[in-house]
């Protein structure tokens, strides 16, 4: 068995690339489910905007349909829910994920919590209010809840 | 007995047109500044208060003097290319207003304007809470797409400024003219003898105009919604 130099050295760069791409493709499986975990928040955060937007726009046109605004407060309450179990540790900024999450998330986790527990709670009486049917309840509670998400994007979220 | 030690001056921009343009410079700082605050309040205010200049402005230029005409100052092609060979020139510009190539400057930036107000009254937040008084009208996505367009198109209005400055800077500078006197005072310098045809500006169309585009901007606060 006689290898040229050259061939040695193929062989080598061969198998040392297997290796990296055997290497990447485990931390890209690795980083998944942190990624996951931050596409799923960020669907979720945009069905709350999109739900925002539907109870705004009653209180600008002046009439609440009750049905809707059920819909969208109930929409806010069960997905502030799920938010609070999709900020994983290791899935801010630093695992390379596109995110405004800032580490003050899982630094200051208590707070964090804190604050979408009284999300949560502004959502809750948000529906409440809104089977009522009245302009000014739904108005001021609508600033209830825009307040709390208010408040926890300024100490949490990065502003741009 | 004309023999007063005043220099001679000439009306060149009418008053109107003078506190459009400053009231201009104002309320676009103004409405950077309380954007970034996220004073969304006042930021629509000012919103409403440019759309209202914006609209006069449009007014003006099919019912003002003839300064602020645009049938006055946006030329062809060959008056532009005309200009531009004549750039490098240290003589200024011999007709008053807008010159060829300043006058599509004027229809770039109050394009740039328009789009920038149009964009954000259809605007809202991410989060759905802050919006123009259009939104209703569309999608919370296609709210979110007019958002990123008012963005983008401050951008392209900062370049505009930008050039405009320059332009002036160019004048005062190269061609030892200065643009932003006759923008405070109104006048220029009269040559010697020299005769200018009054500028025919009515401030009873003025007040008709800034009337015509304080409703409108009032009616689009509103949403159309009375």
């Amino acid at each position: 068995m006689t290898m040229t130099l050259s061939k040695t050295i193929s062989l080598a760069a061969l198998g040392l690339s297997a290796t990296l791409v055997a290497v990447t493709g485990t931390m890209a499986l690795a980083a998944s489910p942190a990624a996951t975990a931050v596409a799923t928040r960020q669907a979720n955060f945009k069905k709350m905007g999109a739900a925002m937007k539907v109870l705004k726009d009653q209180i600008s046109s002046g009439t609440i349909s009750r049905p809707q605004a059920v819909a969208a407060a109930k929409t806010l309450a069960a997905t502030g829910r799920a938010q609070a179990g999709l900020f994983p540790n290791g899935s801010g900024a630093s695992s390379g994920a596109k995110t405004d999450a800032l580490p003050a998330v899982w630094s200051n986790r208590s707070a964090f919590d804190g604050q979408i527990k009284a999300f949560v709670a502004q959502a809750d009486k948000m529906v409440a209010v809104a089977g009522s049917g009245d302009l000014d309840a739904v108005t001021a509670q609508f600033k209830a809840v825009g307040g709390s998400c208010a408040s926890c994007h300024k100490q949490f979220r990065a502003d741009n | 007995m004309n023999r007063s030690a005043a220099p001679a001056t000439a009306r060149i921009w009418d008053p109107t047109i003078r506190l459009f343009h400053w009231l201009l410079v104002a309320l676009l700082a103004f409405s950077w500044w309380s954007g970034e605050q996220h004073d969304m309040e006042r930021h629509r205010l000012s919103g409403y208060a440019i759309l209202t200049l914006l609209v006069f402005r449009l007014f003006w230029g099919f019912a003002g003097p003839r300064t602020a005409r645009f049938a006055s100052f946006v030329r062809g092609p060959r008056a532009v290319f005309a200009y531009v060979r004549e750039l490098g020139s240290r003589k200024g510009h011999a007709a008053d207003g807008h010159n060829p190539l300043g006058g599509w400057s004027v229809v770039a930036l109050l394009a740039a304007i328009a789009l920038m107000v149009g964009a954000g009254l259809f605007a809202s937040d991410v989060d759905g809470i802050e919006s123009g008084p259009l939104a209703t009208y569309v999608s919370f996505e296609q709210s979110e797409a007019a958002a990123s367009l008012h963005e983008a198109v401050f951008n392209v209005l900062l370049a505009l400024t930008a050039v405009h400055i320059l332009a002036v800077l160019f004048y005062l500078v190269w061609k030892r003219q200065n643009l932003v006197r006759p923008m405070l005072t109104g006048r220029r310098l009269a040559e010697e003898g020299e005769t200018v045809a009054d500028l025919g500006w009515s401030p009873i169309r003025a007040l008709v105009g800034l009337v015509l585009a304080g409703v409108l901007a009032w009616a689009v606060s509103k949403g159309f919604r009375f």
